[in-house]
């Protein structure tokens, strides 16, 4: 067996994967610490902290407080607001509530004011609808009017889905990314440097050869790793994938080459050891952020959108999401897929034509 | 002539004027016999490794031609892989595998079959059979780096500068090592910093200087003709005698 110098590198290449178990046991732990915290997490979410300082002492107010601390979704904190805005700093408080002295009269709008941490804009921006409804409807138990509306909310997706279910394709495609780009990149500078490319060319192997040895021994190693992610989130955390598995493992395929096709271009731009690590730094973190992977693509600016949208991790992100969440066949996400090709192409052209493979001896 | 290469061009881009270009090689010819010792001399940058390289089918050859045992370089540099040995400069290997693998592995690159052990007996290695590269000496480095050449049963051996940064001892196993297999048919064309090992070592040596070949001929016709007044032998020894008979002809490592 392993006759052909392709399969006797590739064998070799998976074996010293194998053996470097620090690589491999740091490679698991992010992920599985990311999954972990959000897993054992029980789904309740905990209810939003508030300070509240009562000026008036009317039993408007008294009523408006009973009502408001019934409301599951808040925890109320009473005080006085020299106390509350030193614990809102500190961050023990999301908000603060003050109400005025004039909240006695049912016939005039009473102002209540509403202390912020500015800095946590984004996330009072999303519960402030909830504060609105919350303080809506105790205005309507205080005055007995009827709502006109009430708004039930049904999933059309109908599906038994957490945050974890949500956010393991999104990290399973992030993961994906970078054991990708770590092990073609990082593998062919080191190589280079090591002048271990250019004895390997003294020998009648062809580019060719090395080139899809080392794919396909890091696609098995990725498979591997993905598929020790994807059972722990499974068995240990219970996660559901709604889609088929064998639809998404081929999204993970095609998108483990092209990463491995853009990884060999960074490769191949980098001249060193460091630089390399910047290339990748550039190329993975940006990524992170814009590809909707933990955040939302909506939070983003407008203008940046677009971009995010066909970066390759949102790509394949998005697919994956779309099979494992939404229960999406792989053609279905047939655009998706032509985008990833799109950058497959890109990853191919650009690596073989920096790559000069007569002058690996650098 | 196993190998026969006229006229070798080597051009590379000026690093201070990106407009203008240099040869680095600059119309180099060659022709060594089968069973010769050939050591290319010169300073560093007069295009030794670059000329070795592009005979090695390693670096496109911009200008002229090779042949290495009547296969051309330029039409067939795979075909010319097959049938050469190369030990180079830089000789680190894998992490994490012991020698008898890395031998498997090259061994495996040619599609050939030889026995690991059979090959560290020859360099004097058996010993390391299990141990990783890194932890073996200057020396034992440069054999192991030898034994990986020779996985293919080559023609021709190509060593670039073998004995650099060695100790005399290791130096000196070195040596032998290569007259053993010269002994045994083997064609060996070597570049070298030290002249006694040139002196010791080849039949016949080229002197190259910035990319020119300025001086071929038996190590006793150039002395000859270009140093015949300076005294040959001296009397008494040199420091490198000193140091062997203070330490030994031993092998350290």
């Amino acid at each position: 067996m392993f006759r052909s110098p392709r399969l006797y590198l590739t064998k070799v290449f998976i074996q010293i994967f194998l053996r470097n178990r620090q690589y491999i046991f740091f490679s698991l732990l992010l992920p599985i610490v990311i999954l972990g915290i959000v897993g054992l997490n029980d789904g309740e979410s905990n209810p939003i902290e508030i300070g509240l300082v009562d000026n008036s002492s009317s039993v408007i107010s008294e009523n408006f407080i009973t009502k408001l601390s019934a409301n599951h979704l808040f925890n109320i904190v009473e005080s006085d607001e020299e106390t509350l805005r030193k614990e809102l700093i500190k961050g023990d408080l999301m908000l603060i509530l003050v109400i005025p002295e004039d909240m006695e009269s049912h016939d005039q709008t009473t102002n209540i004011k509403l202390l912020v941490d500015k800095s946590q804009i984004q996330f009072i921006e999303s519960i402030k609808p909830i504060l609105n409804q919350a303080l809506l409807n105790i205005e309507r138990e205080i005055t007995k009017e009827e709502a006109m509306f009430d708004l039930t909310i049904e999933d059309v997706k109908s599906r038994s889905q957490n945050y974890l279910d949500f956010l393991l394709p999104g990290i399973m495609a992030f993961m994906l990314m970078n054991l990708s780009i770590a092990g073609s990149g990082f593998n062919v500078v080191e190589f280079r440097r090591k002048g271990i490319l250019k004895r390997l060319f003294v020998t009648p192997i062809k580019p060719i050869d090395f080139v899809s040895a080392i794919v396909v021994a890091r696609m098995i190693i990725v498979l591997g790793q993905l598929t020790a992610i994807f059972g722990f989130a499974l068995l240990i955390l219970d996660a559901h994938i709604i889609g088929s598995i064998m639809h998404l493992y081929l999204v993970i395929i095609i998108g483990i080459l092209m990463f491995l096709t853009l990884g060999f271009s960074i490769g191949s731009l980098a001249k060193t050891q460091e630089s390399v690590g910047i290339l990748a730094s550039i190329f993975i973190y940006p990524q992170l952020v814009m590809s909707g992977v933990f955040f939302p693509l909506e939070t983003l600016p407008e203008y940046i959108q677009p971009i995010a949208k066909i970066l390759p991790l949102t790509l394949v992100a998005d697919a994956m999401r779309s099979i494992a969440s939404d229960g999406l066949t792989l053609f279905q996400t047939y655009l998706d897929l032509v985008g990833i090709g799109i950058w497959a192409v890109i990853g191919t052209l650009v690596s073989t034509k920096l790559f000069v493979w007569k002058e690996v001896a650098g | 002539m196993i190998i026969n290469a006229s006229n070798l061009v080597k051009r590379y881009k000026d690093p201070d004027d990106k407009s203008k270009s240099f040869n680095a090689v600059d119309r180099i010819s060659l022709s060594i016999g089968a069973g010769e010792i050939y050591g290319i001399l010169g300073p560093n940058g007069a295009g030794k490794t670059t000329t070795l390289e592009m005979l090695e089918g390693l670096k496109d050859i911009d200008e002229g031609s090779a042949f290495i045992n009547t296969i051309d370089v330029k039409q067939d540099p795979y075909k010319v892989k097959e049938i050469i040995g190369v030990q180079l400069q830089a000789n680190e290997f894998f992490d994490n595998m012991n020698l008898v693998e890395l031998l498997r592995l090259f061994t495996a690159l040619y599609k050939k079959t030889n026995d690991p052990v059979n090959l560290l007996k020859k360099v004097n290695l058996v010993e390391k059979a299990k141990a990783n590269t890194n932890e073996l000496s200057g020396g034992q480095k440069q054999r192991f780096s030898i034994a990986c050449a020779l996985v293919n049963d080559p023609l021709i051996l190509f060593l670039d500068e073998p004995t650099t940064g060695l100790d005399p001892q290791a130096k000196r196993s070195l040596w032998n090592l290569i007259l053993d297999l010269n002994k045994s048919g083997m064609t060996i064309v070597l570049t070298t910093h030290n002249m006694e090992e040139a002196e010791h070592l080849c039949h016949r040596i080229a002197i190259m200087d910035y990319g020119k070949l300025i001086a071929e001929d038996s190590p006793n016709n150039l002395i000859l003709k270009h140093a015949p007044n300076k005294v040959r032998e001296p009397v008494q020894g040199n420091m490198e005698d000193v140091f062997i008979a203070l330490t030994g002809h031993g092998l350290r490592d």
